[in-house]
């Protein structure tokens, strides 16, 4: 590997470590404000974008599946049947054309 | 922190293809598997090293392409922050192990987990993202070595994985009406965001952002009414 491939993992790691260290220093920072509430709601609101994220621009047949995960986790809470389900009706659509 | 660790291998196993598909970018860049091995460990970052391989010429823009790549993993800032109660009892030195091996996906899971179960906590987190770094790792230096001779896995339907895991995992989280106008607002504006243009990091970023302030004003008129 040339300089410039060592260049770029040692600022890519080092820039990567240092924002999650900023998140923990933050994280301590907060908890003890009046501001603590942020820690409780950041979770659901960083998973819903992340969702979000993944949908934007998908087919119908990704919005179809999301919705058949949405209704699989809203009657069981459970991941893992939740993550097949979905997956199952996103595959069989897609090989049906959606 | 075995529990964690069996909980997530089908989380890991997705991870795996986008694993395999980063190791094969970064080999075709002219990365040696050993080196995106040393890479994947090191960072542990998925969307920030395919952004950075991706934009890495092989000449003097390492610097460049790295710092772009770092800048679409800002969101955990806020994802380590949520942490800070989950972390609290552990020492500094398996805090920033417990950081470095904290993903989208272990981490979301560890909350989807604790939500129901306030026992699930930083021994969780541990298992989940050690499985998960290793998979990440050895995922991507295979794609490096192998990755050409292998099938385009998304054809399964397997990359809408991560999504359908998510989406159970916000139902995990779900506290009642309360969350819905902040939870609506982080869909809306991430999904507006992505449409625009963004960058789906920065979009995530920007929508949790917004849905922040949205949260804030709500809990501001509930304590009005009170």
């Amino acid at each position: 590997m040339t300089l410039s491939f060592w260049m770029l993992i040692a600022v890519l790691a080092i820039t990567a470590f240092s924002i999650r260290v900023l998140g923990l220093i933050a994280g301590d920072a907060i908890r003890s404000s009046r501001y603590s509430w942020v820690l409780d709601d950041l979770p659901g609101l960083i998973i819903v974008s992340l969702v979000a994220s993944s949908l934007a621009g998908q087919s119908i047949g990704g919005w179809v599946a999301a919705t058949a995960a949405l209704f699989v986790a809203y009657l069981t809470n459970h991941v893992i049947l939740t993550m097949c389900i979905g997956v199952a009706v996103f595959s069989g659509l897609g090989w049906a054309g959606f | 922190m075995k529990h964690g660790a069996i909980t997530i291998l089908p989380l890991a196993a997705g991870a795996a293809i986008y694993g395999f598909a980063f190791g094969l970018l970064a080999a075709q860049v002219g990365f040696p598997w050993w080196g995106v091995a040393l890479m994947s460990g090191l960072v542990h970052a998925g969307s920030s090293q395919i952004v950075a391989v991706e934009q890495f010429s092989g000449s003097s823009a390492a610097v460049g392409a790295a710092l772009a790549g770092a800048a679409l993993n800002l969101r955990y800032i806020g994802i380590v922050a949520s942490l800070s109660d989950v972390l609290s009892r552990l020492p500094l030195r398996q805090k920033l192990l417990a950081i470095h091996i904290t993903g989208d996906e272990n981490w979301a899971l560890t909350m989807a987990e604790r939500a129901k179960n306030p026992d699930i906590g930083a021994q969780f987190l541990i298992g989940s993202g050690l499985v998960m770094i290793i998979v990440w790792t050895s995922s991507t230096m295979l794609g490096a070595v192998v990755g050409a001779a292998l099938p385009n896995l998304e054809q399964f339907g397997l990359g809408f994985a991560f999504t359908a895991a998510f989406i159970a995992m916000a139902r995990g989280l779900w506290r009642g009406l309360s969350n819905f106008g902040p939870w609506l607002a982080s869909f809306t504006v991430t999904i507006a965001a992505v449409l625009l243009g963004m960058p789906k990091a920065y979009a995530i970023v920007v929508g949790v952002a917004c849905s922040l302030a949205a949260s804030y004003v709500a809990r501001n008129n509930r304590k009005q009414e009170k």
